[in-house]
């Protein structure tokens, strides 16, 4: 009994095909506002752990301890004149931060949630290739990019969007890589040695997942979270939009609620990305024991990679564009490829 | 005597991953140490014991020697005069109200006290130190935000208590 189903017994007089649109639709409105939630409750507890290291309060007069801080600063984004450079490519101009925001949301749609007590799987693409879906999604980001840099007729949006596709396609290859061993892995049961279920489907992928992978396969771990994160341009690889060089890169010209809408796609990536490796690497919803409370597992998971994210944001200074580079093609690339051979070695002698 | 070359050993080139988690450790290590800021209005902080700031005077027991206007090196002291009994009659009362309770002061005929503008005053002590009846004195009190115009306190208003001065 999953969240689908329920949906769709509630409306099951108005015939099959509008309660299942109809229950599709909830469901992924049911997910989207959890994901809102989150991306709140995920800038607030970035805004007060970066405030504790640094030795600070962070915020705490909104609301009781500050909680309302990040309403009232997407109040205020709203509420903002939203500025238009004169010389703009009106479409492309509007339609870049759209593009990064959606993205994001779409792909949070894809991901297998797991079940959770009462209401059961919470699971919205029942697609044999979520996987492959998941990576089409995610080069939809250098487009968004690139349309903002070229649209607003900016010397530093051009440059920073020259960055920030450099760095999606830089990292995207070693991601890739990371994935196909995972899925070589994930293809035959390495206690029986027999094929297995669906090693393309993400869902399948945890089901094919006794032990997590992580334990397995712990340099694609290491690659595939390190392009995540570099992906998501948090601050060691904030090329694209580093402050003391490019103002804030492809996002300068923006202004008022279409920067939020940046400002969500860099927390939704890390967060995106946070799951994704929860899924590939470690297990996602399965936990010590088996009960209804996946979803759970896999939060706790997501929650622990995304705080080591904060971590290296608040820790690690800037690297230079050709290191950066450098570390994708030179170093990330030949170790996920050693990698991939590491995974089919694997696969043929160890049962 | 010659001087000996000492060898200079290079540094072993680091493990690229290794320094960058020993610096998110290092850093991460913070997270559970105090933060130093303090909430201003809500939480005053540790003033030090001897810390000293707002100048109080006691008319009773000044002479008006004018030592303190001398020795005060910005010249924040001025004196002015203050007559308590005078200002006592037109309100038809006897004792006029100052935080120490007020009299005609006998020993002070010319009615002269000190009038100290906090806006050039550095607290350098030397006005309580050569105070020859310990009439004026410093106290730990620091709350004395004014408007632009209106540093200078008056010798009546050295007596009130900060929040009963008007500002």
């Amino acid at each position: 009994m999953n969240l689908l189903i329920r949906i769709h017994d509630w409306f099951s007089f108005l015939g099959p095909g509008v309660s299942y649109g109809i229950a599709y639709l909830l469901e992924t409105i049911f997910i989207l506002i959890f994901v809102g939630i989150s991306f709140m409750a995920l800038i607030y507890v970035f805004r007060k752990y970066m405030a504790r290291i640094q030795l600070r309060i962070g915020p705490n007069r909104v609301g009781k301890y500050g909680l309302l801080q990040v309403v009232a600063d997407a109040f205020k984004l709203i509420g903002k004149e939203s500025i238009l450079p004169a010389n703009r490519d009106d479409l492309a101009y509007r339609l870049a931060p759209l593009i990064i925001m959606m993205t994001t949301m779409v792909s949070f749609v894809i991901i297998p949630y797991g079940s959770l007590a009462y209401f059961g799987s919470l699971t919205i693409t029942h697609s044999d290739v979520t996987l492959v879906l998941l990576f089409g999604v995610l080069s939809l980001l250098p487009i968004g990019e690139i349309l903002a840099g070229i649209s607003t007729k900016s010397n530093y949006a051009l440059l920073g969007a020259l960055r920030g596709v450099a760095k999606d396609v830089s990292f995207e290859v070693p991601m890739l890589i990371s994935a196909l061993a995972i899925i070589m892995i994930s293809s035959r049961s390495f206690i029986t040695g027999a094929q297995t279920y669906n090693s393309l489907s993400l869902a399948g992928i945890v089901e094919n997942q006794v032990i997590p992978y992580g334990i397995i396969d712990p340099l694609g771990l290491l690659i595939f979270y390190i392009s995540m994160v570099a992906r998501a341009s948090f601050t060691p690889f904030d090329l694209a939009e580093s402050d003391s060089e490019l103002i804030t890169g492809y996002t300068t010209e923006y202004s008022g609620m279409r920067f939020g809408l940046f400002y969500i796609g860099l927390f939704g990536m890390v967060y995106l990305g946070s799951f994704f490796v929860s899924i590939l690497y470690l297990g996602a919803y399965n936990g010590p024991a088996s009960s209804d409370l996946g979803f759970i597992y896999l939060f706790i998971k997501t929650i622990i990679l995304v705080l080591i994210a904060f971590l290296a944001w608040v820790s690690l200074p800037r690297i230079r564009v050709d290191k950066f580079v450098n570390l994708g093609w030179k170093y990330l690339l030949p170790i996920s490829i050693i990698n991939l051979v590491y995974a089919g070695l694997f696969v043929l002698y160890i049962r | 005597m010659v001087a000996t070359v000492k060898e200079v050993k290079i540094p072993k080139k680091p493990i690229p991953v290794i320094g960058s988690l020993q610096t998110m450790y290092n850093i991460g290590r913070f997270m559970f140490k105090k933060p130093v800021t303090v909430q201003y209005p809500e939480d005053k902080g540790e003033i030090p014991e001897r810390f000293r700031f707002r100048i109080f005077l006691s008319p009773e027991a000044c002479i008006g020697c004018t030592l303190c206007e001398q020795v005060c090196p910005n010249h924040s002291i001025k004196m002015e005069v203050w007559k308590i009994d005078e200002e006592a009659k037109p309100k038809g009362d006897v004792v006029i109200e100052t935080a120490r309770g007020a009299r005609e002061n006998l020993q002070n005929k010319r009615h002269i006290y000190p009038d100290v503008n906090f806006g050039t005053c550095t607290v350098c002590r030397n006005c309580e130190e050569i105070c020859p009846t310990d009439a004026i004195y410093l106290t730990h009190q620091f709350e004395d935000a004014r408007t632009r115009n209106s540093f200078t306190y008056s010798p009546k208003e050295l007596t009130m208590q900060e929040d009963e001065v008007i500002k």
